[in-house]
């Protein structure tokens, strides 16, 4: 069992008289990993840039093509820890949304689809989005992507009206009460 | 407990509360946390042997590598605790190590060691998305993970003096006592 240790509160050098409140770092074990969140921050819509890849199988994929559906495109690679995380709840989103006009595109920098398939086959969650290769980095850089694992909500116009920033549980009834919120526009 | 002293930079609002660092039992590898105004940090020691093999597997050579191994190297996670966005740039945060203040290797200085390692595109591509951003907003909820290095030796100690912005006004807060995982973590 990893170590727990409860946070002290500090001593603080106030300069400026500034006044500070006060409040314990909630406790951390080493072997624990950061938590996915839930939160989608919700943006002014912008048309999003640009995505034509293949995905797995060789099959190309224009985003263009998904206009009339909302969109979760999603940044990720097999090495990022949050990113593999949050991958089955991507899934368990799309299968909550079954049926209705939404699509998860899962968008791998720098990695060939045996590598993919590797990690994908020993999830227990079969995946059956598409997931596009990115294998020089470009739709990164076109879509300003700073780190891993970076998301995106598209509206059924082609527009980013939300993004996740870190790894996320997908299947939360807030993001998932979010996203029925865009189909129904 | 210990009890951690936070410092401020002269005229910048806040400091945060530093626990001891937790250690990992099966790994010996130790974890240091700080959580301050909604800001949390997080250091986890990353071995020599954990970083080679990382990024042999992405496809460095064994010389790169281990050029990469030399230096101290930490999985660092920033998250948004709070409710308002914070803006980061890696290019501020300093380190403290035997009376001096080091700026952080940046992933252009990086490129250019790679460059002469003549290490190829995928590989550079995998390292350049493994770091932890060079700048990056984090909306509420919001968070990242990614490796930093620094230029300590092997179970050397350094403070590490982590900064950020909310609305353009600088914020900072110290983890003391960090120390560089020995060779056989």
């Amino acid at each position: 069992m990893p170590l727990t240790l409860r946070n002290t509160l500090a001593a603080v050098l106030v300069p400026l008289s500034l006044a500070l409140s006060a409040s314990p770092a909630s406790p951390a074990t080493a072997a624990d990993l950061p938590p996915l969140s839930h939160s989608l921050t919700a943006q002014a819509a912008k048309p999003a840039p640009g995505l034509k890849l293949k995905d797995t199988d060789g099959k190309p994929h224009d985003l263009g093509q998904y206009r009339g559906k909302v969109v979760l495109v999603n940044f990720w690679a097999t090495w990022c820890p949050p990113c593999r995380r949050e991958m089955p709840s991507m899934q368990r989103l799309k299968d909550a949304l079954a049926g209705e006009p939404f699509e998860v595109l899962a968008v791998d920098v720098g990695e060939d689809a045996d590598t993919i398939l590797a990690f994908t086959s020993q999830l227990d969650t079969a995946l059956a989005f598409p997931i596009l290769l990115d294998t020089r980095s470009r739709a990164m850089r076109d879509w300003k992507v700073a780190g891993l694992p970076t998301t995106y909500l598209i509206d059924k116009q082609g527009r980013i009206v939300a993004t996740a920033i870190g790894g996320r549980e997908f299947d939360h009834p807030e993001i998932v009460a979010a996203i029925r919120a865009l189909l129904v526009k | 407990m210990r009890l951690l002293t936070l410092s401020l930079l002269a005229a910048w609002p806040f400091a945060g509360w530093a626990a001891a660092p937790t250690v990992d039992p099966e790994t010996g590898l130790a974890t240091w946390q700080i959580e301050t105004s909604g800001v949390q940090v997080r250091l986890t020691q990353i071995s020599p042997d954990q970083a080679r093999a990382f990024y042999q597997a992405r496809g460095f050579s064994a010389r790169a590598a281990e050029r990469y191994a030399r230096e101290c190297v930490f999985m660092t996670v920033v998250r948004n605790l709070g409710d308002t966005p914070i803006h980061h740039r890696l290019a501020d945060w300093r380190y403290l190590h035997r009376g001096q203040r080091h700026p952080l290797r940046s992933k252009a200085q990086w490129a250019a060691i790679w460059k002469r390692y003549g290490v190829n595109e995928a590989a550079r591509i995998a390292f350049t998305w493994a770091q932890f951003p060079a700048t990056q907003t984090f909306a509420p909820g919001d968070w990242n993970q990614g490796m930093t290095t620094y230029r300590v030796g092997r179970g050397e100690r350094f403070d590490l003096e982590v900064v950020w912005r909310i609305d353009g006004k600088p914020f900072s807060a110290i983890l003391p006592e960090v120390h560089c995982a020995p060779d056989a973590a």
